[in-house]
């Protein structure tokens, strides 16, 4: 019963792909929204 | 046999659909040359002729596109994906869709006269205590309980969908024109209590006056999920569709549902984000509404994350190296997957200024200045139109039996891009001029020889080239959308649905427990309403009369 499972876990491990890049384009819209955000943050601190 | 029916839409149900996209590009062309006119007037370099008000056209352009384009276009292309993946309609089901349409077009011929007439130069909009003729009010309310027999239709689809496969899982973008149906239900009731309850009988004269707060916050109960109306079928798109286009598997089936699920809970006990400067509404709720906005991110990043994914698996499955190199495996030259492509990059800015608008007071650098009208033309107007586009271009030729050529496509990917260049040149501009004060929803005005009025003109004449560009791009789309229609060679184009890989888990059966759902979302509206709602009435100010001030 055990044997197909840790061949079902090594197959699934193998076929693992990468979503580095996926991961970092969100991280980059992140910094995108932080950034525009404070820039209207410093405006409303310059103005109220 | 009953599979293969089921990959292409039935002539019938293909015949419904496309009366709602007639109507819908028809709305392009007519709120397309009002959009032009409008930057024009605001360039100081053009006025209107023969008597046509600045503010009749721009009551035009926002109802023909912002109300009645985006709800055909949506109704048809809901109708024909639940037809595609859950089959075809029955008889009744049909009927129901037409007499639906009918409904909805009686209201907006009904709308569309009394603002040609100038009897309802109130913009789209339709804030008391502006009055419009009462025609106009019941127009609208004709094309809310239209669309009800719209929504009606796809619920019952797959309510026998459900019953004759045993309540299994059903299919992803059915579910997902599921829940915009249901959200859709959900928030026009607050534009129907105003519509009929407030307005209707204020401009018949059957009542003097009008609480306006109470009508500000039904039509915003109702306003912002209109924006998600908008967008969950472009996210349909991307979902289910684009990776079916470029070739790839839907990276999660589950994170699909689950997204949607989370916009069906927190994209309606928000409006009081776009009622920040209003008084009447005590900050603490305020406050509230701004946080459950907030919530709203989670699944547009989980959106943003599975598109990335889905276009890295590809790339990657194709022999992409490095962090990036997955972009250059992407089909660029195929119109169906770039005119979305544009609308999903429109999306970052679009959100990010989306997240300072709902930022509480910081709400007051932007409030109703031209930065709004910047911000909703890259969402609604490129995000979702583009997608849209994208999706006509295959959708339209599948249901007329013809086929999108190569000519074609080429010349929509040019839509495309022209779009892209006029919207940066315009929203840009919009922005730009927006953070330096102009306001927005105004005509052309040097405001006595001011000298900070002066400096938003530039912007105002970039608003004008970057509207004629996109004027090009209307122009093109027409041209492609008559030429599938009626012109195309005949032959059989692709419905794209795509299906979730072979290692992706088992959908959870809870995703399709509408009791929770629909429980949680009553719970959340009237948690966030309930108390400011009754304020609003116990403590109003003297009701006010109508104005016309046009």
């Amino acid at each position: 019963m055990a044997q197909p499972e840790t061949v079902k876990k090594q197959k699934k491990g193998e076929e693992e792909p990468s979503f580095k890049g996926a991961f970092v384009s969100v991280l980059i819209v992140g910094l995108f929204i932080i950034i525009t955000w404070f820039g209207v943050f410093i405006l409303f601190n310059y103005r109220f | 046999m009953k599979t293969a029916s089921r990959l292409k839409v039935d002539q019938r149900d293909a015949k419904l659909v496309m009366a709602h996209f007639y109507v819908a590009f028809i709305s392009l062309a007519i709120g397309g040359m009002a959009g032009l006119l409008q930057v024009l007037v605001r360039s100081g370099l053009f006025e209107l002729p023969a008597g046509i008000g600045y503010y009749q056209l721009l009551t035009l352009h926002g109802v023909v596109l912002a109300l009645v384009l985006t709800t055909y276009f949506i109704m048809g292309f809901q109708i024909a994906a639940v037809s595609r993946t859950s089959g075809t309609l029955t008889a009744v089901q049909r009927k129901l869709g037409w007499t639906g349409f009918i409904i909805m077009t009686i209201g907006t011929a009904m709308a569309a006269i009394m603002i040609l007439l100038n009897e309802a130069s109130v913009l789209y909009t339709f804030y008391a205590p502006l009055q419009a003729h009462a025609v106009f009010y019941l127009g609208l309310a004709f094309v809310i309980v239209g669309s009800w027999f719209g929504s009606a239709v796809i619920l019952l689809k797959y309510r026998q969908w459900r019953k004759e496969n045993n309540k299994a899982v059903s299919p992803l973008l059915t579910f997902m024109a599921v829940v915009n149906s249901i959200m859709w239900i959900v928030a026009t009731i607050g534009v129907a209590a105003t519509v009929l309850l407030q307005l209707l009988p204020w401009s018949l004269g059957l009542v003097e006056t009008i609480n306006v707060g109470v009508s500000r916050t039904l039509f915003w109960y109702f306003g912002h999920p209109l924006v998600y109306f908008w967008l969950l079928p472009a996210y349909m798109a991307w979902y289910v569709i684009i990776p079916k286009i470029i070739g790839a598997k839907i990276f999660s089936d589950s994170l699909a549902r689950f997204s949607f699920i989370l916009f069906l809970l927190f994209s309606i006990p928000v409006g009081f984000h776009h009622q920040l400067m209003e008084p009447g509404i005590d900050a603490t709720w305020k406050f509230l509404q701004v946080v459950l906005t907030f919530i709203v991110i989670i699944p547009s990043l989980m959106t943003a994350f599975s598109l990335f994914a889905t276009f890295e698996g590809y790339g990657r499955s194709q022999g992409a190296k490095g962090l990036f190199g997955w972009l250059k495996k992407l089909p660029w030259k195929d119109a169906r997957f770039v005119v979305p492509f544009i609308g999903m990059v429109a999306f970052i800015p679009g959100g990010a200024g989306g997240i300072i608008n709902a930022s509480n007071q910081m709400n007051q650098v932007v409030h109703n200045t031209i930065w709004v009208t910047g911000h909703f033309h890259l969402t609604v107007a490129t995000t979702v139109l583009l997608t849209f586009f994208g999706i006509s271009y295959w959708l339209v030729p599948h249901l007329t039996g013809r086929i999108l050529t190569k000519e074609m496509n080429n010349l929509a990917i040019t839509q495309g891009v022209l779009w892209f260049v006029g919207m940066t040149i315009m929203s840009g501009a919009m922005h730009a001029a927006g953070l330096l004060g102009a306001p927005r929803r105004s005509s052309f005005s040097e405001y006595g020889g001011s000298s900070v009025a002066a400096d938003w003109i530039p912007y105002q004449v970039a608003q004008g080239i970057g509207g004629s560009i996109l004027f090009l791009s209307i122009i093109l789309m027409l041209y492609i959308f008559i030429n599938l229609a009626f012109f195309s060679p005949k032959g059989e184009q692709d419905f794209p649905v795509g299906e979730a890989g072979h290692e992706a888990e088992k959908t959870p059966k809870v995703f399709e427990n509408w009791k929770i759902w629909i429980g949680i979302t009553v719970a959340l509206i009237l948690f966030a309403y309930t108390i400011p709602f009754i304020d609003l009435i116990q403590n109003a100010p003297p009701g006010s009369k109508g104005y016309k001030l046009w």
